[in-house]
Formats: C-alpha cells, sequence, structure tokens
C-alpha cells in the first residue's frame, strides 16, 4: 500500500463522516464542521489525483492543486456566511436549528 | 381576398384590446354587435375566398373557408351580432363582459376557418376558456361553481385534443400539420382508435354528448340571456366542427361512425328525458341543446357508416338551424320574463313557432334541417330512431314553452325594451327562414317535410304534451347535471388521495430524509447506468 | 482545439460588465448604486442580444479563449444556443426584477441609504454576472465555482428582510445546497481522475463506460439535481423561495435553479457516455414525473399564496427532467423536438414563474397578507397584476398561446413518438393540476372583497413589470419555430 493508496483511504474516511454529519446532526453548527470535513476529504481527493496524474518527472500534476486553492476559497466564503447565517438567527431568535417547522399553516388540514 | 378570413377572429380581437383604452372603451360597448360583421361578409363570400397559407418558419398555418364551415360561420356571426345587440340592452355597460364575450367570440369565429392543427387548437381553446367568463358573469354562488365546472371539463377537453393531436401529427407522414394532411392517414393508422377515441372524448364534451353533457344543464342557467344563448348557440357547435373536420366519412377508423352514431341517439334521448323533469325554462332549453347534439352526432355517425360525401355539409345544416333557433329562444326566455301577461300573447306565438320547429313542424326551418339529413336519418333503424328523438323533442320543447308562461312576469303591462325584443325577433325571424335561403346549398328535397314520416312525430309529441302537462309537476326534477351526482360521490376519495399525496411528500421534508434520499438517488443513479451498461 | 471565434469578446463582456458594476454599485452606494446597477442590466440585455444574433446568424457556437491559453491548461468561454437563449432569458427576468425593486428599494434623494436597498443593488448585478458564468463556462470546475457564486447571492438576496423565519429557511437551503456543491466537486475530482481534464468540449465524446465515470456521474448528477430541488430533494425550496421578498423569490424560482439545469444538461448530452445516459435518463424522469404529479397536489392544497407558488416550481422542474429519456432514446428529428421542448419550457417556467412571484408579492403586499383563500377584491383593486398572474399561470398550465404549450406540445410529439406514451400523461396530469391551482387563485382574486377587507393600491410600474414578464412568456408561444433554431445551435 503506497502512501498514495492511504491518503485516497483518508479522503474516503472524511467524506463519510462528513456525509454522516451533514444529514443526521442536527444541530447548524456541528452541520457546518462537518461540510469542512466533507470538503477536506474531497480536497484530499484531488490531491490523489494530482500525484496519480502526474506527469513523468513532476512530483505532481498542477490543476488540481490549483483547483483544490479555488474550491478551498469557495469553501471558506460558505462557511463564512452560513456561519453568520446562524449567528444571526441565534441572536434573533434564540436558538439556530434547521429542523423542520411544525406542520402549521404550511398546508391545509381540515 | 383571402386576408378576409383574417379578419373574422381578429375583428373581435381588435375591439379586445380597445377595450383596454379608456377613451373608446364606451364605443366599443356600443359597437359589440358590429364585431362579427367580418366573420358574416366572409360567410357570405364562400366560394370566393381562396384559402390563407401563412408559412411561419417551418409552421404552415392554414386558414380555409368550406360549406360546412361557411354555414356555421355565418350562423355564428348572426348569433353573435344580435346576442351582442340584446347583451347590451340587458347588461348596460359592463367592460369586463365585454371583454369575455369578445374573446370568446374571437375563438369560436375563428374555429370554423381553422385548417390546421394549430390554429385549430388555439381557437378551440380560445373559445372553450373564455366562454368561463360568460358562465361567471353573474357572480352568484352557483355561477362560480357553474364556472368552476365548466372550466374543469373544457380544460379536460383540450386535455385529450392535445393528445389527439399529437398523435395526429405523429401518424402523418412529413411535417405538416394542415388538418387536410393529417386526417387521411387516421383511418389505417394502427393507433387510430386511440386517436378517435381521444377526439371524440375532446369534441364530445363540447357538443354535450353522453355522459359528458353534464356541463351545459348547468352553465347555461347560471349564464345571462345572452351568453347562454352563445354558448348553447355557438361554443358547442365548436364540437361540431371538430367532428366534421377530423372525423370525415372517408377518414374515421373503423367502427367509430357506428360508435358515433349510437352515442348520438343515447344522447339525444337522454336529453329529452332528463329536460321533460326541469322546471327552470333554461334548463329545459339546455338540455334541448344536449339532445339535439346527440342528433348531430348521430347524423355525423350514420355519415360515416354509409359513406355519404355530404355528411359534414348535412350536419352543418343542422347545426346552422340549431344555432339561430336556440340562440332565439334563449333570448326569448329573457323576453318572456320582461314582458307583462299583457304582452306575453305576442311573445309567445314566436317562441312557440321556433319550438316546434325542434320536432320538424313544416315548413318551419327546422323542418328543412329535419329534410336535409334524411340521406343519413332517412331508413332503416336510424329513420325509427330518428322519429322517435323528433317525437321526444316536440314533447320537450312544448314543456318549455309551458315552463316559460309560467315564469314569473313583472306587472301586468310591462313591455319588453326594444333593445330585447328586436335581436329576438331578427334572430327568430332567421331561424324560419334561413334555412329556405341556404336550402340549394345542401341539395335537400324540401317536399319531404310534408311527408307523413315527418309529421307524425311532431303530431304524437304535441297530443302526449296535454298530459305530460299535468304530470310533470309530480314527477320529482333530476338535478341540474344528473350525473353530477356520482362525481359528487367521488369527492371523499379524492380527497383522501390529496391528503395520502400531501403526507407523502412530508416524510420527505425532515432533514434526514433528504439527506437519505440523496443517497438513495445517487444509489439508484449509478444502479441504472450499470444496468444499461452490462 | 479552442479558438476565439469573431465575437468571443462579447462572452468576455457579459461576465465583466454585471460584474463591474457589482463593484462600482459597492463602492459608490446609495442612489448611484441603483443607476449603476440598473444601467449595467440594461446594456447586459444589450450583450445577451447580441450574443442571441450572433450565434443565430452564425449558426456556430461563440468561444473565447481566456488569456489565449488552450484547454486543458487554461480555460474557455463558449456560448451555443443553449447558452444564448438562457443568457437571453436571464437578461430579461433580471432587468424586468430589477425594475419591479426601484420601488421597495428605491433611496429617496437625501435620505441616509437603508441596508436592504444597498445590498439589493449590489446583488443583482451579482447575480448577473454568476448567471452569465454559469451560462458560459466550459469547463466543469469553473462551472462549480459559477454555481457557488449563484447560490451565494441569491442566499443575499433572499435574506434581505432579515426575518427570523427567513434566516432559518435560506440557512436551510445554504446547507443542502452545500451537500450539492461537495457531490459535485467530488464528482469533478474522479472525472479528472479519469480523464486528465474538466473541459466540456474536450470531454465530449471521449469518456468511457466505466465505473469511475459512472460513480463521477451519479455524483455530480445528485448534487446538481439537489440545487434543482427535484423530488424528494425539494425540502428547502418551498420554505426559501416562499420567505424570500417577492423581487428575490421572482430571481430564485425563475433564474437560480436553471442554471443548475444548464449544468445538468452539459453533463448528461455532453460528458457522460451514451449508455450511462441512456440508463440514468429514466431514474430521472421518473423522479419529475413524482415532482410533477406529487407538487401539484401539494400545490393545490396550500393555504398561502406564495408557498402554492413554490411548490408549482416544484412541480415546473420535474418538466424539465422529462426531456432526458426523449433525447437519450429518440432520432435526430425527435430528439430536436425534445430538445426544443425542454429548453423552451425552462425558459417559458422561468418568465412565468417570475412573473407569478412578483404578482404574489404585489397582492401580498397590498393585501397585507397571502392566505388563498381571502384573496378577495384583489382583482379590482389590481387587475393589471391579476391578469399577469393569470396569463403567468395559462403559461404554466400549457395553453395556446403561450411558450409552455409549444414547450408541452414538442415535449408531448416526443414521448408518443419514441413510444414513451406514459410520460404524455404525466404532462397532461400535470397540466390538469396546474389548471387547478391556478384557477383556485385566480377565482379567489376575482371574488367579492370580504368585508373589512382594505387593498392599497400598488404602484402601477410594478404591475407592469409582472405584466411585461407574463406577456413575454405568453409571446414565446406565438414566435415563429425558426426564432427557436438558435437553441438547435450545438445541440447534442
Amino acid at each position: 500500500m503506497t502512501g498514495t493508496d492511504i491518503l485516497a483511504l483518508a479522503a474516503c474516511g472524511l467524506v463519510a463522516i462528513g456525509l454522516y454529519g451533514l444529514v443526521a446532526q442536527a444541530e447548524v453548527l456541528r452541520k457546518i464542521i462537518a461540510f469542512n470535513l466533507l470538503g477536506a476529504g474531497v480536497f484530499l481527493l484531488f490531491g490523489v489525483v494530482a500525484r496519480r496524474g502526474a506527469a513523468a518527472g513532476l512530483g505532481g500534476d498542477p490543476v488540481p492543486q490549483a483547483m483544490v486553492i479555488t474550491g478551498l476559497v469557495v469553501a471558506f466564503a460558505a462557511t463564512a456566511l452560513a456561519l453568520v447565517l446562524t449567528l444571526r438567527l441565534y441572536q434573533i431568535a434564540g436558538a439556530a436549528t434547521v429542523a423542520e417547522d411544525p406542520p402549521e399553516r404550511t398546508a391545509s388540514e381540515p | 381576398m383571402s386576408f378576409l378570413l383574417v379578419l373574422a377572429p381578429l375583428a373581435p380581437l381588435a375591439m379586445l384590446f380597445a377595450l383596454a383604452w379608456p377613451k373608446v372603451r364606451a364605443t366599443v360597448q356600443r359597437l359589440l354587435w358590429a364585431a362579427p360583421l367580418p366573420a358574416l361578409l366572409v360567410a357570405l363570400l364562400l366560394g370566393h375566398v381562396p384559402p390563407l397559407v401563412a408559412d411561419a418558419g417551418g409552421l404552415r398555418l392554414t386558414l380555409l373557408l368550406d360549406a360546412p364551415g361557411a354555414l356555421l360561420l355565418g350562423g355564428a356571426a348572426l348569433l353573435w351580432g344580435a346576442a351582442g345587440l340584446y347583451a347590451r340592452a340587458y347588461l348596460g355597460d359592463q367592460p369586463r363582459f365585454a371583454a369575455w364575450w369578445l374573446l370568446t367570440q374571437s375563438g369560436s369565429l375563428g374555429v370554423f376557418i381553422a385548417g390546421d392543427l394549430g390554429s385549430f387548437y388555439l381557437a378551440f381553446a380560445v373559445a372553450s376558456l373564455a366562454g368561463f367568463g360568460l358562465v361567471v358573469q353573474d357572480g352568484t354562488a352557483a355561477a362560480v361553481r357553474a364556472g368552476a365546472l365548466y372550466l374543469f371539463l373544457a380544460v379536460l377537453g383540450e386535455i385529450a385534443l392535445l393528445l389527439g393531436f399529437a398523435l395526429l401529427a405523429t401518424a402523418a407522414p412529413g411535417d405538416s400539420i394542415a388538418i387536410a394532411d393529417v386526417v387521411p392517414p387516421l383511418a389505417t393508422y394502427p393507433g387510430g382508435h386511440i386517436t378517435a377515441l381521444l377526439l371524440v372524448l375532446g369534441f364530445g364534451l363540447k357538443m354535450g354528448l353522453v355522459p359528458l353533457h353534464v356541463w351545459l344543464p348547468v352553465a347555461h342557467p347560471a349564464a345571462p340571456m345572452p351568453a347562454s344563448a352563445v354558448l348553447s348557440g355557438v361554443i358547442v357547435k365548436a364540437g361540431v366542427i371538430g367532428l366534421i373536420r377530423f372525423l370525415p366519412d372517408d377518414g374515421a377508423p373503423a367502427g367509430w361512425g357506428m360508435a358515433l352514431t349510437v352515442i348520438g341517439f343515447l344522447t339525444a334521448y337522454w336529453g329529452v328525458a332528463a329536460g321533460l323533469t326541469q322546471r327552470n325554462p333554461k334548463t329545459v332549453l339546455a338540455y334541448s341543446t344536449v339532445s339535439q347534439m346527440g342528433v348531430v352526432g348521430a347524423v355525423l355517425g350514420m355519415g360515416i357508416v354509409l359513406g355519404i360525401a355530404d355528411g359534414g355539409l348535412h350536419a352543418a345544416f343542422y347545426a346552422l338551424h340549431h344555432m339561430l333557433a336556440k340562440g332565439a329562444l334563449f333570448l326569448g326566455v329573457g323576453v318572456a320574463l320582461a314582458s307583462g301577461r299583457e304582452s306575453r300573447r305576442w311573445v309567445l306565438p314566436l317562441a312557440l313557432l321556433l319550438a316546434l320547429g325542434f320536432g320538424g313542424l313544416p315548413p318551419t326551418g327546422g323542418a328543412l334541417a329535419k329534410a336535409a339529413v334524411k340521406d343519413e336519418l332517412g331508413a332503416g333503424l336510424a329513420a325509427w330512431c330518428a322519429a322517435l328523438s323528433a317525437f321526444g323533442s316536440t314533447l320537450l320543447m312544448l314543456h318549455f314553452v309551458r315552463r316559460v308562461t309560467e315564469a314569473a312576469g313583472e306587472g301586468h303591462a310591462a313591455r319588453p325594451a326594444p333593445g330585447l325584443l328586436w335581436p329576438w325577433l331578427g334572430l327568430g325571424g332567421a331561424a324560419l327562414l334561413l334555412p329556405w335561403a341556404l336550402l340549394p346549398m345542401v341539395g335537400a328535397d324540401a317536399g319531404k317535410m310534408w311527408s307523413m314520416a315527418a309529421i307524425a312525430p311532431v303530431l304524437l309529441g304535441a297530443a302526449l304534451s296535454w298530459p305530460w302537462m299535468r304530470w310533470a309537476d309530480r314527477v320529482p326534477a333530476l338535478p341540474e347535471g344528473d350525473l353530477l351526482v356520482l362525481a359528487k360521490r367521488g369527492a371523499a376519495p379524492r380527497e383522501a388521495l390529496g391528503r395520502a399525496i400531501l403526507r407523502f411528500e412530508m416524510l420527505f421534508r425532515p432533514w434526514p430524509a433528504a439527506g437519505l434520499s440523496l443517497l438513495g438517488v445517487v444509489l439508484a443513479l449509478i444502479a441504472a447506468m450499470a444496468a444499461a451498461r452490462s | 482545439m479552442t479558438a476565439t471565434t469573431q465575437g468571443g469578446w462579447l462572452l468576455v463582456m457579459a461576465l465583466t460588465l454585471p460584474a463591474g458594476a457589482m463593484l462600482l454599485a459597492f463602492v459608490a452606494g446609495g442612489r448611484h448604486a441603483r443607476t449603476i446597477s440598473l444601467a449595467a442590466l440594461g446594456l447586459w440585455l444589450v450583450i445577451a442580444f447580441a450574443i442571441a444574433a450572433q450565434v443565430q446568424s452564425g449558426g456556430a457556437p461563440l468561444s473565447y479563449v481566456i488569456g489565449g491559453w488552450q484547454p486543458p491548461l487554461g480555460m474557455a468561454l463558449r456560448a451555443d444556443g443553449l447558452s444564448a437563449a438562457m443568457l437571453l432569458t436571464g437578461a430579461v427576468v433580471l432587468l424586468a426584477v430589477a425594475l419591479f425593486g426601484r420601488t421597495p428599494y428605491d433611496t429617496p434623494r437625501g435620505a441616509p441609504e437603508s441596508r436592504a436597498a444597498y445590498a439589493f443593488w449590489c446583488f443583482v448585478p451579482a447575480l448577473a454576472a454568476s448567471l452569465a458564468a454559469a451560462f458560459l463556462g466550459g469547463d466543469l470546475f469553473n462551472l462549480f465555482v459559477a454555481l457557488e457564486m449563484l447560490t451565494f447571492t441569491a442566499l443575499a438576496l433572499a435574506c434581505l428582510d432579515g426575518r427570523p423565519s427567513q434566516f432559518k429557511s435560506e440557512l436551510r437551503y445554504l446547507l443542502f445546497a452545500l451537500i450539492g456543491s461537495v457531490l459535485y466537486l467530488l464528482g469533478t475530482g474522479l472525472l479528472y481522475g479519469a480523464y486528465g481534464t474538466l473541459d466540456i468540449a474536450l470531454l465530449a465524446g471521449r469518456t468511457r463506460a466505466d465505473a469511475p465515470t459512472m460513480v463521477a456521474g451519479a455524483l455530480m448528477t445528485a448534487g446538481l439535481i439537489a440545487k434543482m430541488a427535484l423530488f424528494p430533494l425539494h425540502l428547502w425550496l418551498p420554505p426559501a423561495h416562499a420567505g424570500a421578498p417577492a423581487a428575490a423569490s421572482a430571481l430564485l424560482s425563475g433564474l437560480v435553479v436553471k442554471g443548475a439545469f444548464v449544468l445538468l444538461l452539459r453533463l448528461w448530452f455532453w460528458v457522460l457516455p451514451a449508455p450511462f445516459v441512456l440508463g440514468g435518463a429514466s431514474v430521472l424522469a421518473a423522479l419529475g414525473a413524482t415532482a410533477i404529479v406529487v407538487g401539484s397536489v401539494v400545490a393545490l392544497r396550500q393555504e398561502r399564496l406564495k408557498l402554492l407558488v413554490a411548490y408549482s416550481t416544484v412541480a415546473q422542474m420535474g418538466y424539465l427532467f422529462l426531456m432526458f429519456p426523449l433525447l437519450a432514446a429518440a432520432d435526430a428529428e425527435t430528439a430536436s423536438r425534445a430538445w426544443l421542448g425542454g429548453v423552451l419550457q425552462a425558459i417559458s417556467h422561468a418568465l412565468a414563474k417570475a412573473a407569478m412571484f412578483l404578482g404574489a408579492g404585489l397582492v401580498a403586499a397590498s393585501l397585507g397578507h397571502d392566505r388563498v383563500n381571502a384573496l378577495g377584491g384583489a382583482a379590482r383593486a389590481m387587475p393589471v397584476t391579476v391578469i399577469a398572474f393569470a396569463l403567468g399561470g395559462l403559461s404554466l398550465m400549457g395553453l395556446p398561446p403561450s411558450g409552455g404549450f409549444s414547450a408541452k406540445w414538442l415535449l408531448l410529439r416526443a414521448s408518443v413518438e419514441t413510444g414513451q406514451w406514459w410520460w404524455s400523461l404525466v404532462i397532461l396530469a400535470g397540466g390538469l393540476l396546474t389548471g387547478g391551482y391556478v384557477y383556485r387563485i385566480v377565482a379567489a382574486a376575482l371574488s367579492a372583497p370580504a368585508p373589512g377587507c382594505m387593498a392599497r393600491p400598488v404602484p402601477r410600474a410594478q404591475e407592469y413589470c409582472v405584466l411585461a414578464l407574463a406577456v413575454a412568456s405568453m409571446l414565446l408561444g406565438v414566435l415563429p419555430l425558426y426564432a427557436f433554431g438558435l437553441v438547435r445551435v450545438g445541440a447534442p
């Protein structure tokens, strides 16, 4: 098992943890952290891809690394935005949750 | 000359747009009667107007005028004009009503000259859907309910037609959507039966063939008089022209002629039987329309069975008479209600004459209409069925005259306003006389109407109408739209189904469920792709 | 090999002009932000029109290679018929919505600028730039960035009012959209690992029907349909679209979901190999059919006008997925019909739904509530709005002569021609159900006002914006067919 394989497995693990957290965790903050874990897993995967697809003589393919940098920026922006929303929600409503509202008014149940 | 064809539907449309302009609004409403004049002119020019073909980027639109179309177009224009005059006196200034009126008119005039699937569907849809505005004009709860039912069935009909047209367009060779190109392959196309079923559904709904007639007896009484007149006179004819165009005598798949005949006669009797129990004269008239459209359906059906080349023309002639006479009768109900006991005496004879025309009393226009369809309904079992329906119609129409007489007029000496009286007289006169003028077109033998076979049902009906007068009040009235009662029974299961779907949807609203379904979608996609690869 | 074509600079302009306008508006603020933003959107419409005209007349896609660097290392902007048509739609809707927003997001002379107005006039051009990036991008990774930009700007617009319920539903939207984007990104990583490029033109026809491509395709598709709120991934859409201010709802429902749609089309009909398309298309269409039925029935049972319109979006998005099996299984002529039908559905829905959301916003502003059963008197107070709403509804129902009718007719014919008649039943049943909920609203609006109901008059200018969108959606069906030759340029 090479180092690349281990990294690839680690990426899979991170993606799995992140997905689980995003789907199953109720608290918003945990969801945001889970999203970051998920993102980290994906970026690690890009790293693996860069390593594997490297042209002869090069340490790695530079294109995926450029993508990872861009992706990091996007993920950072998304995290910041989500945190700001959570904070505002907490300030206004006193609690930050995205659980389904009780089905008042949303539908007509005669 | 062919540009005139466009004017028929566009003139009302232009007036509709003019309504949006406050300065001319009053003028437009005053000139409501003039909107169908171009259509009347076009109809009179039959034979001199070549088809209009517009090539709109690969889509060929056709407007054409043939004999059945011209008969119906001219009759419709007359009725729209007379009813427009009448509406002015009946309703006064009603910009919203005028808007719906003009829109409906535009569609209903267009449908008689449309020569391709696209423009036919467009005109048909405009006429059907805009009719909703005419039904709900009074704004009462009953009118709104009737409007909802009308709209629901109209959309249902549109849907059946849309699918039918899609099948037609698919079966036709090439890209043309002209009716002349898409209809002939229907007879031999393997999916022809489904197509024919969809077409009969769509057009039958409009015509009111049983069991799709339920909207007529509900919508007609709810609408104001002039609107009932055009609904019953013109809008149902959109279905007639549809059957003429899309199920021609040589183009229908096997068996559909007989099916149409059976449905037609069934409708004719059903309308009579249900109508005889009604109290409201407008409902009686609506059922009479159902019954008469049944006869038209039977004429078209027998035309297909016997392979009569002019079957469509004969049916159109019959429908023309119905258009004028039924329009006049609806207007007449309003006239009768507006006149006191004193002037009622002068109103009733014409109503009686028109009413008996539906049974075939010579020498009214109605008798000529019956003579014109002798080719189809003149022999064998069909002749007996037709005689029975003529007898029923006589009975029904005399029942109508009685119900009108009973309906209360205001005061003793009240006189109908001239704005109500003259359109009615004009239209009634047209119904009695116009068929005589147009007789050469259909080449029927006017002498046939004096035959015993033609007169006997009228006499029998008239004779039996005296005893029925006594019985009629003891028979419980069928609810308007008879079969609708069954639909109400479906309300609870429908409600339950709706709630079940809502609960099903709510399963996916919680966050974990959505996350799991996301994974489910990924897995389903992988499975489907893997299955396709192997 | 991609080369910059004649007129390629237009693509750069389409991207940079709104982005520049956003920056300028951000700096200038106040009344200037509004002027800059409106001027930029007007110009943007001209550019979109020029691109469409160029593509139509040339009959070939435009492209621009940024910096002269060839893909796979560099990246290209491309505009085929699909991009040009969607860009034009986006420009029309955005301009109409911006004009609509002149009243609520007005900064009177001398008054201090409000947060909402400032944000609105900055984010509307930002949305334009993101849309341009999403429609014109030629590289799967760039498109990912464009989608994120689209989500972020849409989110900011949706939160303009700053109500707690808004924050909650928009946070749900953001989190779910983020799951979608990560799945998409995961897929692009796998694709890059397999082929060494993410340029769509380079990938086209070169992908193999192997396991990595399959997994990548499934992940990316799932991510995109999560952003499009296809049933059963729609949980976020109704509250997010219904909770946003009217102008933002119109943009979210009309345009933002269409960004992901264009990307999905690119993925399926340019990138994925034919066997996968054939196999997976029926899954998408089945979900779409469920969305049509369930979304419409649920819409029919809503009591709030905006929620109803939002559920109608869930249902209408379903129609977009019916084109997939029709395109996959058909001969050239039928496929072209299905393609045109699907794209036309996206365009007419964008116009009609934007009109309906703006109209619903006006109704809510005038009556002070948006309960469907208490809309009585609305038609009397604002006839233009109600007419516009009804026209939009007719287009959604697919009645002639609307754009929705043309779309549904084309899809119907394609489904009959490919022998997949069951989709035609779904199309027609959806039309009937749509008619049901449109009727509910229009009939309620036409009925007499309840006693004590006070309808405040609404600005005429806003009403005309709504009407313009609705009429545009109707006119789409009257346009001669050759105008749609545009959509066929560069179609798969």
